[in-house]
């Protein structure tokens, strides 16, 4: 199925898809406010920009520097070239230390690896314990939003999958109680995780330090409980210095949530005493991405969200119209470079008008990018037929003057003549699904304009 | 080749021509008590000034008058609790009381490393957590605490206000796997 297609779906539903939207706007304005009350916004986007750019163009060296003060930290760093791999290494460390139970906090790396179905395969029982991510993993769905993994449910689906997989009463919606009911869920699970997994925000060249923002504690919980961290990161979440989480604190929560902060800013470098921290580096296509000059700057992305909230296509499609782990205009430019034909449509989920752009906290050029993904995918030959027949007419029309002025006049003509319902059927005409053509002119400005010098 | 030597190999072919490391400026900002109790209240959490000779222990038993188990090493504590605790016995700590480093008047966090916590999981496990914090300890922004813990240790978390989540239809809920409330208590 193609964007459209799921779109399409997520469409049918008005009501559902208004309030979807409206919520995730919400958000949008909550990200205005906390931007606003920092004078030095912009300037720390451009900051933010050039750290990442930096860290980029010596990426390896950073790589180097990072792993051997974690191991001096006595952690293990482990290196995955793909999924696979990843995967490979989680399951060798849990049955080195011969653990069947794992918590995880959130981890779109291993959402992107499909780290749990791997495990749940092979007999570890796999909890995700942020709440959102919790939800949808009893409902055995993908999370729909980088940081609002259920942002697509109502307080009435939560109920429903908390009453049968909680006990929570039939009916109970109100998000006080039902959160109430997982924390109590979640902290067994806590007390008895034998290995805790968490993502990685940014990891710090200079100290081996790797950092995890979360709102619920749960992060923290699951590692200092657990005998075993076990951190998975992409490679492009490295940072040089503890002085650039200054820049990079200040942005994200802001520009995820419209907080000033996460709750939790938690810096891991060495484990506790009796207890292993490991930490795996993946590449799974990044390096890549870093060779595609164009498309090189999608690897700044801090994970934020920002680009989905404003986004009106996302907004009024849903995360899961993507079909990819990473949704919304940022998941558009980082999908093709995983599979360009299976996510050929997302490009074009796009009106590109720009406001991801504006919004990106590491000035990430999305709507660029998105705009030069279509070059390729049409070179490529991915494009489906009726945009690739589309393209070759207009091109015919727009090279021939005559042809141009006939249509035009056919268009006129037409418009006027014809029935409502056949200009506008949907199936000639989907550009008329959910709008209305305008009146048509009684003539072309080009005979306008021959009339003028007429009368001059 | 191993897959380090692989992806490390990659990279090197692949990176782009070399950048500045920008220095990070210290933008400035209010770095008073009024901002860090504004934003701390903002995001859930309460501030309460102390009084130059009022026990800690006293301010503790007015605002928790319920709490039966209290963790501290700032005052009488009724469980001790250190790294190798167990558990079950850190899951029944209904308050934590334990020193914050440092303050951030732009948002409200303060910064609570390792050695402040007694055991690792204290600070999110106990049912309700407060935070002694120095009032001169307060700075204005996260440039300025990054620079002034200079470095995050072992482990070491920035807390701002009590645990919470809006997974849920994006509204707020205090309490989600953490601390169900957050009080700083100012010296």
């Amino acid at each position: 199925m193609s964007h459209p297609q799921r779109a399409a779906a997520f469409t049918s539903d008005a009501e559902r898809t208004t309030w979807h939207d409206e919520t995730l706007w919400f958000v949008r304005q909550k990200r205005d406010k906390a931007v606003y009350a920092i004078p030095e916004f912009q300037q720390l986007r451009q900051l933010a920009s050039d750290i990442k750019e930096h860290t980029l163009s010596r990426l390896d060296e950073y790589l180097e520097q990072f792993e051997q003060n974690a191991r001096a930290n006595g952690v293990q760093v482990h290196w995955a070239a793909d999924a696979a791999e990843h995967n490979r290494i989680v399951l060798d460390i849990m049955r080195g230390v011969g653990a069947t139970s794992l918590v995880k906090s959130k981890s779109m790396l291993t959402e992107e690896c499909h780290l749990n179905p791997f495990l749940i395969k092979n007999g570890i029982a796999v909890v995700d314990t942020d709440l959102g991510e919790r939800i949808v993993q009893l409902r055995e769905e993908a999370p729909s939003h980088l940081v609002l993994p259920a942002i697509h449910l109502k307080k009435e689906d939560v109920g429903e999958t908390f009453h049968v997989h909680l006990g929570t009463p039939k009916g109970e919606k109100d998000p006080q109680n039902l959160t109430e009911a997982a924390r109590q869920h979640l902290r067994e699970k806590f007390l008895i995780g034998q290995v805790a997994i968490t993502g990685v925000n940014f990891a710090v060249a200079e100290t081996g330090a790797v950092v995890v923002c979360t709102n619920e504690g749960n992060a923290d919980l699951g590692v200092n409980l657990a005998q075993v961290h076990i951190a998975c990161m992409g490679m492009e979440k490295l940072i040089p210095r503890t002085a650039d989480l200054g820049v990079f604190t200040r942005l994200l929560a802001r520009s995820a949530t419209g907080q000033p902060v996460t709750t939790y800013t938690s810096h891991f470098a060495k484990p506790a005493e009796g207890r292993a921290m490991h930490i795996v580096i993946v590449d799974n296509g990044r390096t890549r991405q870093l060779g595609r000059p164009d498309f090189r700057n999608s690897l700044k992305c801090i994970r934020c969200g920002a680009c989905m909230n404003t986004c009106p296509v996302y907004r009024r499609s849903g995360g899961h119209s993507y079909d990819f782990t990473v949704p919304g205009p940022i998941g558009a430019i980082l999908s093709p470079n995983i599979d360009m034909r299976q996510h050929s449509t997302l490009p074009f989920a796009s009106t590109l008008c720009g406001s991801c752009t504006d919004v990106c906290p590491v000035k990430i050029d999305i709507h660029a990018q998105l705009y030069k993904w279509r070059q390729i995918i049409a070179q490529e030959g991915e494009l489906p037929a009726s945009k690739k027949l589309g393209m070759k007419l207009l091109s015919t029309v727009l090279a021939h003057p005559g042809i141009y002025r006939f249509g035009g006049k056919i268009a006129r003509e037409g418009l006027r003549l014809l029935p409502h319902g056949l200009t506008h059927a949907a199936a000639f005409n989907p550009w008329a699904k959910a709008r209305e053509l305008p009146e048509p002119p009684k003539q072309s400005f080009r005979d306008w304009y021959a009339e003028q010098v007429v009368k001059l | 080749m191993s897959s380090r030597e692989s992806i490390l190999a990659a990279v090197r072919r692949n990176r782009p021509e070399p950048t500045p490391l920008p220095p990070v400026a210290d933008f400035g900002g209010e770095a008073t008590v009024e901002q860090f109790a504004h934003w701390l209240h903002f995001i859930g959490g309460q501030v309460i000034r102390l009084a130059a000779d009022q026990p800690l222990e006293d301010a503790i038993r007015q605002l928790f008058p319920d709490a039966g188990r209290v963790a501290s090493d700032l005052m009488p504590s009724t469980v001790p609790v250190d790294q190798q605790t167990p558990t079950a016995v850190l899951e029944a700590v209904d308050v934590a009381v334990l020193r914050g480093e440092l303050g951030v008047a732009e948002n409200g966090a303060v910064w609570v490393p390792e050695a402040n916590m007694l055991h690792r999981a204290l600070p999110m496990i106990a049912q309700h957590l407060a935070l002694v914090l120095d009032h001169e300890n307060i700075v204005a922004t996260m440039h300025q605490a990054y620079a002034a813990v200079q470095h995050t240790g072992n482990y070491g978390v920035f807390i701002a206000g009590p645990s919470k989540t809006a997974d849920i239809e994006q509204s707020l809920v205090i309490g989600a796997h953490g601390a169900r409330s957050l009080v700083v208590l100012l010296r």
